[in-house]
Parts: structure tokens; C-alpha cells; sequence
């Protein structure tokens, strides 16, 4: 028992000089609870906790920006009296899911300029459009897609979402919602004094789906005929068995 | 019993997708139909990507069709030779709708097309039924066969070439005939993710005259081959078929028609028809509704070349 005591507190103090060390170097470190997002059977959706510890006061940000990929807006209008998808503009360069969170509100501690040179902030998001349109209906289609993603808890923002501790330690809850897309995502955590970033940290995250889960989707995409032949064999068989047990009832 | 389906990749409820196949099934039970019309409606309206629903429900009504098509064989109410030349048609048809339903889903446009096929088909047929079933339930009795009737009206069908002998059904017809009607049936099959019984069967009534015995079980015979050229088209073209999901579905499905098949033996013929045009009506009604309703979200997203 003595022992077990002994050996937890030389752990605690390597652990103590390897921060002090740590900081020392970096006016920033920071850790995730996880560093992938496993999709497995009963994904609902995850959580991962961020944190770490700065060298002293200032404002904290936390940005997760997930895969980029080309996306298309497409708007319902009415030909004829009913509801068909008309204009649609396709956005390049969409990251998938965006999430902010800082220990302030941003305007607080950044001023416009270097929100944007960072972009920090859902209203900072670079979202060139790849079809030809004009600017106003660009604006317009923009909006949309943005509002679509926060509906979808894809986009967020949460000013206060950071909690400091005695001015150096800060942690943040980061939500993905079941419909979080597969890839390579990355935290970033910014440190801000006087409405500059003074530390940066970045550490990536996979989202992937494992287990069976992941099998059949691989197979279904990489080996689609064969995926497609054993669908049709296992309703066949299950219709075939279905039938027998009908007769004996 | 959230789980999470990879092909769909969405999380569903394991549970809501065994009472819809259940529902689902005690009504293909009751009326003896495949229920491809009501599921694929019924699966969009649960979330799934239009695409997903129409390609996991055409994998579905294959296991439906195979234990359906089993029962009528054993009773020895398949017409082989005319399921064949059915399905030839049938095989034509899916391909070329599964062609059509890719370059469609690029253009951005297969949720449309899916949902007019559904009102103009589900619309003239329910119509029909609801119409021809009123018609003998006043009569108050089963129409009475006529001792002199001819088995069929002559017309110009019937001067078609390729004439071809159909022993079970006692037909000396155009091979043409029934090979169009599959073409025709192969198409909506792919576009709606059903079976087609809901077309199939009036049209071999009323185009081909085969007798009303031989029709639903050589229907459903076609039906396995077409809904399997279907699936795998699907899943080579698309790969929208979730094999998990039509699992579920199948489960539920086979207990609900057990149920479906007792309660539909205590009805008459005419109340049967007349309760499941009232259905068929009722779903090409929601769906039309969606189409001129003012949607309460105009936008949508999509990825490019991805999911609907």
C-alpha cells in the first residue's frame, strides 16, 4: 500500500516537471480524450473532451474543421404547380462539420480582420462558389447552406464553450452528431492575448466506421457485384425460409 | 435500439423497421400484394435517402416475392413460360430504368420522378380498383360469369406477329404483348423500388386474359427475377441497397403477413379491393401532397455525385 502511495507520487511529480517543462517551451499545450471517432452499431453520435493548460491569462479557441469536399445547394421552386429542385449552386472546398468554442464571445478579444485571417467563426468560413451565378443569389444560396449545416449540428458555434480554471487550465466538450462524416478531422486551439494569437496547438481526429459496420460499406463500395449477388442470395434465402415456416403454420 | 446502418450512414430505430415491415406485411397478408408502394414511401418519410429506400426495398420484395411465388407454385399456379417471357421484358426494363434512375440522381431530379410516378400510377390504379370494387359491392354479389362469354376480347393486340402458345393459361398470343408489359413494369420496378404486382396483375387480366388463377403467382415469379436484377444493379450502379435495413424489414414483414393472411381470409373479394384501392389512393395522395404543398425547407444539400 505504502509502496502503490510511493510510486503514484513520483508519477505525479514526473507528470508535475513534464508540464512545467512543457510550458516552459509552449505558451500552449493541449490533449484530446480521444483522437478518433469510432462508427460502429450503436452510434448515436460522440463526444470528446479537449483540454490543457496555458502559460498564463488569455482568451482560448477551439476550432474543429472536418474533411473538405465539394458541396451543391439546390432550391425548390414552383414549375407548374408543384415543387421541383430549379437553381442550384455547387460550393467548393465545404468543410463538413465546424465547430467553434472560446472562453469569450469572439468580438471580445479578436478584432474582424483576425477572425478572418484565422477563420475563426462560422461567418469567417471560406465558401467560393464553382458555378456561375450571380453575387446576390451566391449570398443567398450561402446562407442557406450554412443554416443547413447548423440545423444539422454540423455547424456550431459556442462563445463560453471554453472553461478556464485558474487562468491556465482550460477544457471543452466537442459534440458530433450521428451524422458526423467519415475522415480526417483537426482540433485547433488558439491562445489570444492583447487580440493576437500567441500559441497554437493542432492535433488531428479520425472519424471512421469500424467493426462490421465499416466491412460492409468497404465491400459494398471496392467489391459491388459480389456485394450485390450475396444481397439478392440472402433475400432469397430468407423469403425461401419465410415460405417453409408459412406452410407448417 | 438505435443502430447504425452503414449503407444509409444513418443511425435508425432497429424497432421502428420491424413494426413497418410488420405493418407493412400484415397488409401484403390481407391483400395478398408485395407492399413495395407503401414501404418505399414509408421509408423516405423515416429519413432515408429516396435512393437508399428505393434500392433496399427492391431487396426486400425479392424475399417477399420468393416466399409469395413458393406458396403458388405448390398449388401449382405458375405460368412458367409466360413468367419467362415476362422477365425477359422485365430484365430489359429494370436495366434500362436503373440507367435512367443514375442519370436521373445525377441531374438532382430522381426525388421528383420517384414521387410523380408514384401519384400517376398509385392515382389511376387505386382510382380503378376503388371505382370497379364500389361498382360490385353494389351489385351486393359476386359477378356472375356469363355461360356464352368469350375468354377474351379480340382488339388489335391480338394481330400482333410472334405469336406464341401459353399452355397453363390457355393463350394463343403475341409474344410481344407480355414482353412489352415487362419492359414497362421493369422500368417502374427500378424508379419506385416495387415489385410491380400493383400493374402487373391488371395488365394480365385486362391486356393478356389470363385466367385470374394463374396470374398472382406467375406475377410474383417474375417479380424475384426482376427486383434481383434490380438489386443488383442498384448495388453495382449506386450502391444503395442496405442489406441490413431489408433484413429488418423482411422479419417484421414475414410475421405481419401471417396476421394480414388470417384477417384476409374473413373478408369478401370486393371489400378486400375496395379497402386497398382506399390505401393505394391514400398514398398517391400524401405523396402528390408533398409535390404541390409549399415545403417548409426550399434548400437542400447534397454532395456532388454523393447521396440525394
Amino acid at each position: 500500500m505504502r509502496r502503490a502511495l510511493v510510486i503514484g507520487a513520483a508519477c505525479a511529480g514526473i507528470a508535475a516537471a513534464a508540464l512545467a517543462v512543457a510550458q516552459a517551451a509552449r505558451p500552449l499545450i493541449a490533449d484530446l480524450s480521444s483522437k478518433q471517432i469510432k462508427i460502429s452499431t450503436g452510434f448515436t453520435g460522440a463526444q470528446l473532451l479537449l483540454f490543457g493548460s496555458t502559460d498564463g491569462a488569455g482568451d482560448v479557441v477551439v476550432v474543429v474543421r472536418g474533411p473538405r469536399r465539394d458541396e451543391v445547394v439546390r432550391r425548390k421552386e414552383r414549375t407548374g404547380g408543384i415543387w421541383i429542385n430549379g437553381r442550384s449552386i455547387e460550393f467548393g472546398g465545404v468543410p463538413a462539420y465546424y465547430h467553434v468554442a472560446s472562453s469569450r464571445p469572439l468580438g471580445a478579444f479578436a478584432n474582424r480582420n483576425t477572425l478572418m485571417e484565422y477563420r475563426i467563426g462560422v461567418a469567417t468560413l471560406n465558401l467560393p462558389a464553382l458555378s456561375a451565378a450571380p453575387d446576390d443569389l451566391v449570398r443567398e444560396f450561402r446562407t442557406a447552406l450554412i443554416r443547413l449545416k447548423r440545423e444539422g449540428k454540423l455547424y456550431s458555434e459556442s462563445p463560453g464553450g471554453v472553461t478556464v480554471m485558474d487562468g491556465r487550465l482550460f477544457r471543452t466538450e466537442i459534440t458530433f452528431p450521428a451524422t458526423v462524416p467519415t475522415g480526417t478531422y483537426s482540433a485547433e486551439v488558439y491562445l489570444f492575448r492583447q487580440g493576437e494569437p500567441v500559441g497554437r496547438s493542432l492535433t488531428p481526429i479520425t472519424v471512421r466506421k469500424v467493426g462490421l459496420e465499416a466491412a460492409i460499406f468497404e465491400f459494398a463500395h471496392r467489391h459491388a457485384a459480389i456485394y450485390g449477388i450475396l444481397a439478392v442470395i440472402i433475400a432469397l434465402l430468407a423469403g425461401w425460409t419465410a415460405g417453409v415456416i408459412f406452410r407448417r403454420s | 435500439m438505435q443502430f447504425y446502418f452503414p449503407i444509409a450512414e444513418m443511425s435508425l430505430n432497429a424497432l421502428l423497421l420491424l413494426g413497418l415491415g410488420g405493418g407493412v406485411g400484415f397488409l401484403s397478408g390481407m391483400f395478398g400484394v408485395g407492399g413495395g408502394f407503401l414501404m418505399t414511401p414509408l421509408l423516405i418519410f423515416i429519413g432515408l435517402p429516396p435512393a437508399v429506400a428505393v434500392g433496399t426495398e427492391a431487396n426486400q420484395v425479392v424475399a417477399a416475392s420468393v416466399s409469395g411465388a413458393l406458396a403458388h407454385w405448390r398449388r401449382g399456379n405458375v405460368d412458367i413460360k409466360m413468367g419467362v417471357v415476362l422477365l425477359i421484358g422485365g430484365f430489359i426494363g429494370s436495366t434500362m430504368g436503373v440507367v435512367l434512375f443514375t442519370w436521373l440522381r445525377q441531374l438532382g431530379q430522381i426525388d421528383l420522378v420517384i414521387s410523380i410516378c408514384y401519384v400517376t400510377f398509385l392515382g389511376i390504379v387505386g382510382s380503378l380498383m376503388v371505382v370497379e370494387s364500389a361498382r360490385a359491392l353494389m351489385r351486393n354479389r359476386p359477378a356472375p360469369g356469363s355461360a356464352g362469354r368469350k375468354l377474351h376480347q379480340h382488339t388489335w393486340l391480338h394481330g400482333l406477329p410472334f405469336k406464341m402458345r401459353f399452355r397453363r393459361s390457355k393463350l394463343y398470343i403475341s409474344a410481344l404483348l407480355p414482353l412489352g408489359i415487362g419492359v414497362f413494369v421493369g422500368v417502374l420496378s427500378a424508379i419506385m423500388g416495387v415489385g410491380g404486382g400493383f400493374i402487373m396483375v391488371p395488365a394480365m387480366i385486362y391486356l393478356l386474359g389470363m385466367p385470374t388463377a394463374m396470374v398472382v403467382g406467375t406475377s410474383l415469379f417474375q417479380i424475384i427475377f426482376v427486383t434481383a436484377n434490380v438489386t443488383f444493379l442498384q448495388s453495382v450502379n449506386n450502391q444503395t441497397v442496405d442489406v441490413m435495413i431489408a433484413l429488418l424489414l423482411v422479419l417484421g414483414s414475414v410475421i405481419g403477413a401471417q396476421f394480414g393472411t388470417m384477417v384476409g381470409a374473413r373478408l369478401r373479394g370486393e371489400q378486400l379491393r375496395a379497402l386497398l384501392g382506399l390505401i393505394v389512393l391514400a398514398v398517391a395522395i400524401r405523396v402528390g401532397w408533398d409535390l404541390v404543398a409549399m415545403p417548409a425547407e426550399l434548400y437542400s444539400l447534397g454532395l456532388i455525385g454523393g447521396l440525394s
